[in-house]
């Protein structure tokens, strides 16, 4: 963890508290962004964070980032911030200058056909695509695998959005120039999609932060029958289960944060994200009843979290794939159940 | 709620190898058979013995009483490899986990200097007496009685599910040192009672296998001497609450059913059932989740910190976890469930679902964790 942590998730979370109104998050419904938002972390810039320096960064590893991903699930900003910021993570590990301009990443689905530096294809559920300039995704020619940047002035872009209002559009390219392109090992890709799952888990663990913390709030103002409603032996379950939920999640995110700063994370990755995947639900279920009528309203700002949790769970590299990747590895393997979770194989060549 | 995150030490990892080499080849000579639920269920005084021999009791306890002063997570390492292989642990393990860090914290030189010694032996165990004939999770309710004589105490009542007690020399009792007042948690006091003492009588209560691990335990006239009262008269109370914490958030609150999964998971690999194993890897996910919870709080309880909040949080989605187990692994494979089984997935089976229903009840029913939580995030 660097020691800039403190002070840039302080900063930032003045930010979002101060400019993220429920009128902001609400916005993205008539299809408008936070613009202001955004020009104040460019301002910050916070965009460079975890950025190396040569490449013109602010320092701060990735782990700093992730932390900041977290703020962003927990405020539901409505800006690209993690797109753009994971676009350029991944540009600068394959050795790819980032960009200043607005980008976005997509890692999932049938990657790009590619031929003669050239990509044709379609993508679904693009996210911020309709706002984004550049485009960070996969390829393929021949089998072989590649990480490219594309220009989003090529693209054919129709406006879609999520669950929660936030743009995942559908894109055509038709013979579209590449701007820059780099093969990836087997390795390599196993990384980006951990990388990806990272930040998925840390959006996902903020939204469970306030999705509880409302829901704390709630019960304590809201009386029935002359007393708050936290005084209730059935309310005071659904709080502990949120509780556990909140507590779960947010370990989980710390472990495989500080496990792939080592490099060392593996299958937790996938444990990490089928318990976010899990946690979900719980939260959203006991959220949703300590609130009652009114957190099913527009008017109250509890969906913005829940709505996103339900989103979020199905998008990127999900639960589902997670769990065969896990299945398939199990399926050969000799170690134990217990090897696998204490990590034996480390011992060995020490 | 954040806690710290635990990487263990290469050091730690080769503790645990070591531990686990030395369990591998007890199990092979046949000195002890898997179980389930091992940690209530397992009494064995010669397998205590056998981990006093290897420096495994008061692991963590000062040097000058016989512990190694090794940290709480070596201590956590080693727990969780008694409870991954089944090991039968039940004879020690309320002295090791409870007894021990009470009479460190709260007892006098005396009591620290005859005890805290035969324990880390194993030639002392506990059984700790708390719940009462109708007491039921009102724990304050309290009625054994102690009243005061010339040198020590008389005791009359009696505790009840108690773990253990017939293997156990001592038992460290909750009693009533003055009248009920309107104020239910004071004037409760903390007794060492000599189990061997004239006037107490134990009986099993069988649990719902047939075993026996808890006992009614009553006293009837026990004299106790002064000496044998621990920390403050009156205190009682506060005391007990600190021993909760070590006994709420321990890994004996997620992997009680472990060796079910474990073999759950072989067998599935045996089958090359690809389905099963993606079903499974749910499981295996919040069992991950739920340890690195369980390993934070151990973090903050050996840098003193308090944890009667997480700890109750552990406990409550721990055991739930246990209870999981049986409930998917017959969903996932053909078993027939039977406690003289031949096959071990089915011994575990079995095991589990009859112990199950106690998972979510002994240390503190999880309706009471949730208030006890609650409590604490309201006024967080």
């Amino acid at each position: 963890m660097s020691e800039m942590k403190d002070m840039i998730i302080e900063v930032v979370e003045r930010i979002f508290k101060e400019k993220v109104e429920k009128e902001t998050v609400d916005l993205l419904e008539a299809n408008q962004w936070a613009e202001d938002v955004w020009q104040l972390l460019l301002e910050n810039e916070i965009q460079q964070v975890a950025v190396k320096e040569e490449h013109g960064g602010a320092g701060g590893d990735y782990e700093d980032l992730f932390h900041l991903y977290r703020l962003v699930g927990k405020y539901a900003v409505p800006v690209p911030f993690i797109e753009h910021t994971l676009a350029n993570l991944v540009l600068d590990i394959a050795n790819i200058q980032p960009q200043t301009e607005l980008s976005t990443v997509h890692l999932v689905t049938k990657p790009l056909d590619m031929a003669d530096g050239k990509v044709s294809g379609s993508l679904q559920h693009v996210p911020w695509a309709r706002y984004a300039k550049k485009l960070v995704t996969l390829a393929t020619e021949q089998g072989k695998q590649s990480l490219i940047l594309l220009d989003l002035k090529d693209a054919s872009i129709e406006n879609h959005t999520n669950l929660a209002a936030e743009p995942r559009d559908r894109l055509q390219f038709t013979d579209a120039k590449i701007l820059a392109s780099q093969p990836l090992t087997d390795e390599q890709h196993e990384f980006l999609t951990k990388l990806q799952t990272a930040a998925t888990v840390s959006k996902m663990a903020g939204a469970i932060d306030r999705a509880f913390e409302l829901s704390v709030q709630f019960s304590k103002e809201r009386e029935q029958f002359g007393r708050p409603i936290h005084r209730f032996q059935l309310v005071q379950q659904h709080l502990a289960v949120l509780a556990g939920e909140q507590a779960l999640s947010g370990a989980a995110l710390e472990n495989i944060l500080a496990l792939l700063l080592k490099e060392e994370a593996a299958d937790e990755i996938a444990f990490a994200r089928l318990k976010l995947d899990d946690a979900s639900r719980i939260v959203a279920t006991s959220a949703h009843q300590v609130h009652a009528a009114i957190g099913v309203t527009h008017e109250h700002r509890l969906h913005h979290y829940t709505r996103r949790l339900w989103a979020w769970r199905d998008e990127d590299f999900h639960a589902k794939y997670w769990k065969k990747e896990l299945a398939k590895k199990w399926l050969h393997s000799s170690n134990t159940l217990w090897d696998t979770l204490t990590k034996k194989k480390q011992v060995e060549h020490i | 709620m954040n806690l710290p995150t635990v990487q263990f030490t290469k050091e730690q990892e080769v503790f645990r190898e070591e531990v686990r080499a030395f369990l591998q080849g007890e199990l092979q000579k046949g000195t002890f058979q898997t179980k389930c639920d091992s940690w209530l269920s397992g009494s064995d005084p010669g397998f205590s013995k056998l981990i006093a021999e290897q420096g495994w009791i008061g692991m963590t306890w000062p040097k000058e009483y016989g512990g190694a002063e090794r940290s709480s997570i070596d201590r956590y390492i080693l727990t969780e490899e008694f409870l991954a292989i089944g090991a039968p642990v039940a004879a020690h393990w309320f002295a090791d986990r409870q007894t021990g860090p009470l009479l460190l914290r709260f007892g006098t030189d005396y009591q620290k200097n005859f005890f805290l010694p035969q324990i880390v032996k194993g030639e002392c165990f506990f059984a700790i007496g708390l719940s009462e004939p109708n007491s039921g999770s009102d724990l304050a309710s309290v009625r054994t009685k102690a009243e005061k004589v010339e040198g020590g105490w008389i005791v009359n009542g009696a505790k009840t599910w108690t773990s253990n007690a017939q293997d156990a020399h001592y038992m460290v009792t909750l009693v009533r040192t003055e009248p009920v007042s309107e104020k239910k948690h004071q004037g409760l006091s903390q007794l060492i009672i000599n189990l061997k003492s004239e006037g107490v009588t134990i009986t099993p209560i069988r649990y719902l296998t047939g075993e026996h691990h808890f006992n009614d335990v009553f006293f009837d006239n026990v004299f106790v001497p002064d000496e044998m009262v621990v920390g403050t008269l009156g205190n009682g109370w506060a005391q007990g609450l600190a021993e909760l914490a070590y006994e709420r958030s321990g890994p004996e609150r997620i992997l009680s059913t472990f060796p079910l999964l474990n073999e759950a998971l072989e067998e599935l690999k045996r089958q090359q059932d690809f389905e099963g194993l993606t079903e499974a890897s749910k499981l295996i996910a919040e069992l991950w989740s739920l340890r690195n919870l369980s390993i934070g709080v151990a973090k903050v309880l050996e840098e003193g910190g308090e944890v009667s909040v997480p700890a109750a949080l552990v406990k409550s989605i721990g055991t739930k976890f246990e209870q999981k187990i049986p409930e998917v692994v017959r969903l996932l494979l053909n078993v027939y469930p039977q406690l003289q089984a031949d096959r071990a997935l089915d011994r575990y089976l079995a095991e589990s679902t009859l112990h199950a229903p106690g998972f979510t009840i002994r240390g503190g029913t999880s309706e009471v964790l949730y208030g006890i939580i609650a409590k604490g995030v309201l006024a967080g």
